[in-house]
């Protein structure tokens, strides 16, 4: 098991309280490809961002590849997203004065390898992705489907636990979406624990779970797809 | 693990970063650098200016004083006020027997007059003087030697000329003057020496346009007596005139008809009081320089802070990803900082080459020959203190806005548009 859930809550405070996760109880096993779908507002980012140690959960308990995620001052759980997780998101998040080879070589930068060590590994899995020749270019210079292939080099150079992906195809077109998602399968072959959020039944389909997500709630049967 | 600063990406980033908006970086380099190029050159300056005073001085000794008669203002022994006397060589003797706190003394008697040497003349003042005188100002012998206590005890008929009196009789060599007899209003002197003032600040005359012949010649030349026409003392070191005065009234009073308490009968002064006067002054423009600067100093602080608020908020999504993908808040802290640090570094260092350039200009301009120099410059530890101040308050006020860009979750920061 590489993420448990029990019994999660999360509510935003304000002059109305907004309880956007409601007794979450979830389970992903190591090397599984699942997606989390559900309507805008549905609580399905928040859950991710949970999962990703962006943001703290009310109560319940979350365990992360064994490792209790509770209370984590910020220097503990900026090690354990730098060592534990690679995210993917919609819009690539890539640092726009920064080439292809330095945005996927930063992570290691905080991990504290040197230069040249973490750049060798970064051409490393731009081949991977099939951008060696695009190492070079800032992202302005790169298409949307080359943007998020970078994104997954960066996000899988710390060779992370588990990928957590928010809308990852969301700006892309269908064609590129596709190339996107193959790459997210062939990924999950070699045994990558990939986890999907999105709204779009198509990238659904394409994962081995669906877990559906509705008024902060866990639909009652999580869907083999 | 290695540091940052050792990371040549980082600094690689560092300078992209401040490359990327050249007009900001631009000014707020600027600002530093006016910032200590003003608390320098005007630290500077006011050394500079210090020297510059101090160079009227030189040569002259900061604690003398003098002592000038007048006429009496109280009736004492049947002599009616405002009775007219003459300080003789006895109250000087008198004065320094009774007076352990005074160092040298010298008297004085000047006269104008005219030096000649064979068809040529010029004028110049005439003055007799004590031994003891080219210890109170020191000058510049430019040939031969100083009036001495030999001159003095064997009334010898010899002169030191002034530099101007020379050129004008001997022309441009000093060397030509000695030993040639000079006609000293209508009497000959023979020339020991040839001396110049060191500052600008005389007894009585400048000594470049006058002829100082010993006091026993000077009196009888103008069959003066016993009489002078007034002294300067020093107090020894660790007294001020004003300590030695007591005795010298009371050698005075001694040997003439002067009531004790008659303050008016002669009067003094005392150039240490003038010197105090000088040096609190620069104390004050010391101190108003270092406000001043200080006040550019904070000026150019706030607009550092200003502009790493701007660069932290343009740069709140970055800080997102980057914490998202790993960064430590301390990473985040060190790199925002190396970009204020980098920044307050050159451009401090610049208004620092800048100020030292303009003062050695104010140092040159305000040159004299033969002068040392007024002294417009800026000490290397000056200079350090002033660049580690610069970047201890710059560092300062690049953390604030660091520390704030910390508490915006990671989430929330790579939201921001």
């Amino acid at each position: 098991m590489i993420i448990e859930l029990k019994d999660i809550n999360k509510t935003y405070p304000g002059a109305v309280p907004l309880h956007v996760l409601k007794d979450i109880n979830l389970q992903i096993e190591r090397g599984e490809l699942c997606s989390i779908m559900g309507a805008s507002g549905s609580g399905k980012s928040t859950l991710l961002n949970i999962l990703g140690i962006l943001d703290t959960y009310d109560t319940g308990e979350y365990v992360l590849d064994g490792t209790l995620i509770r209370d984590l001052n910020e220097n503990r759980a900026a090690e354990l997203r730098n060592r534990l997780i690679g995210f993917v998101f919609q819009s690539f998040n890539l640092i726009g004065y920064k080439n292809a080879l330095e945005n996927v070589a930063l992570p290691l930068f905080y991990r504290g390898i040197g230069r040249r060590k973490r750049n060798a590994m970064a051409m490393e899995q731009l081949e991977r992705m099939g951008l060696a020749d695009r190492a070079h270019h800032l992202p302005g210079e790169l298409s949307g489907g080359q943007k998020q292939r970078v994104a997954i080099a960066r996000a899988l150079i710390t060779q992370p636990s588990i990928i957590l992906a928010d809308e990852p195809t969301g700006a892309l077109d269908s064609q590129t979406s596709k190339e996107v998602m193959r790459v997210f399968r062939d990924l999950n072959a070699d045994g990558m624990t990939i986890v999907i959020v999105t709204h779009d039944p198509k990238v659904g389909e394409q994962t081995n779970r669906v877990i559906r997500i509705s008024d902060g709630r866990i639909e009652g049967g999580e869907e083999d797809a | 693990m290695i540091l940052a600063i050792f990371d040549t990406d980082n600094w690689r980033e560092i300078g992209a970063t401040l490359a990327r908006n050249k007009t900001r970086t631009f000014l707020t380099a600027f600002g530093i650098f006016w910032g200590t190029a003003m608390l320098a050159m005007l630290h500077g300056g006011a050394l500079g200016l210090a020297g510059f005073m101090a160079r009227n001085f030189e040569g002259f000794a900061t604690n003398m004083g003098a002592v000038i008669p007048s006429t009496t203002s109280m009736p004492y022994k049947g002599f009616n006020k405002g009775m007219w006397w003459s300080i003789t060589v006895e109250d000087i003797d008198r004065a320094k027997r009774m007076s352990a706190k005074m160092d040298l003394v010298s008297p004085l008697i000047s006269r104008g007059g005219t030096a000649a040497y064979g068809t040529k003349s010029t004028s110049a003042n005439m003055n007799g003087c004590g031994p003891d005188f080219w210890k109170i100002q020191q000058v510049n012998v430019h040939a031969g030697r100083v009036l001495n206590e030999g001159d003095e005890r064997q009334n010898a008929k010899v002169a030191v000329i002034g530099r101007n009196v020379s050129d004008e009789l001997f022309g441009p060599d000093p060397q030509q003057a000695l030993g040639k007899y000079v006609n000293v209003n209508g009497l000959y002197y023979k020339c020991v020496g040839v001396a110049s003032q060191k500052g600008e600040a005389t007894i009585q005359s400048r000594v470049d346009n006058a002829v100082y012949v010993p006091l026993g010649p000077m009196r009888t030349a103008f069959n003066m007596g016993n009489k002078v026409d007034f002294f300067v003392f020093t107090a020894k070191d660790g007294y001020k005139p004003k300590d030695v005065l007591p005795s010298i009234r009371r050698a005075i009073c001694a040997g003439h008809p002067i009531h004790p308490e008659d303050e008016k009968a002669f009067w003094v002064m005392d150039v240490s009081e003038m010197f105090d006067v000088v040096n609190t002054m620069f104390t004050g423009i010391d101190l108003l320089a270092l406000l001043v600067g200080a006040g550019t100093l904070i000026a150019g602080i706030i607009g550092v802070g200003n502009i790493m608020w701007i660069i932290v908020r343009e740069r709140t999504r970055e800080i997102g990803i980057r914490r998202a993908i790993g960064a430590k808040p301390r990473d985040i802290i060190v790199q925002i900082l190396s970009e204020s640090m980098v920044l307050t570094t050159i451009a401090g260092k610049a208004g620092i080459c800048f100020a030292c350039a303009v003062l050695h200009g104010a140092d040159a301009l305000t040159a004299v020959p033969g002068h040392a120099a007024a002294g417009f410059q800026l000490g290397f530890g000056t200079a350090v203190v002033i660049l580690a101040v610069f970047l201890v308050l710059g560092t300062a006020a690049g953390l604030i806005p660091s520390i704030k860009a910390m508490k915006i979750k990671p989430v929330e920061a790579m939201k921001d548009k």
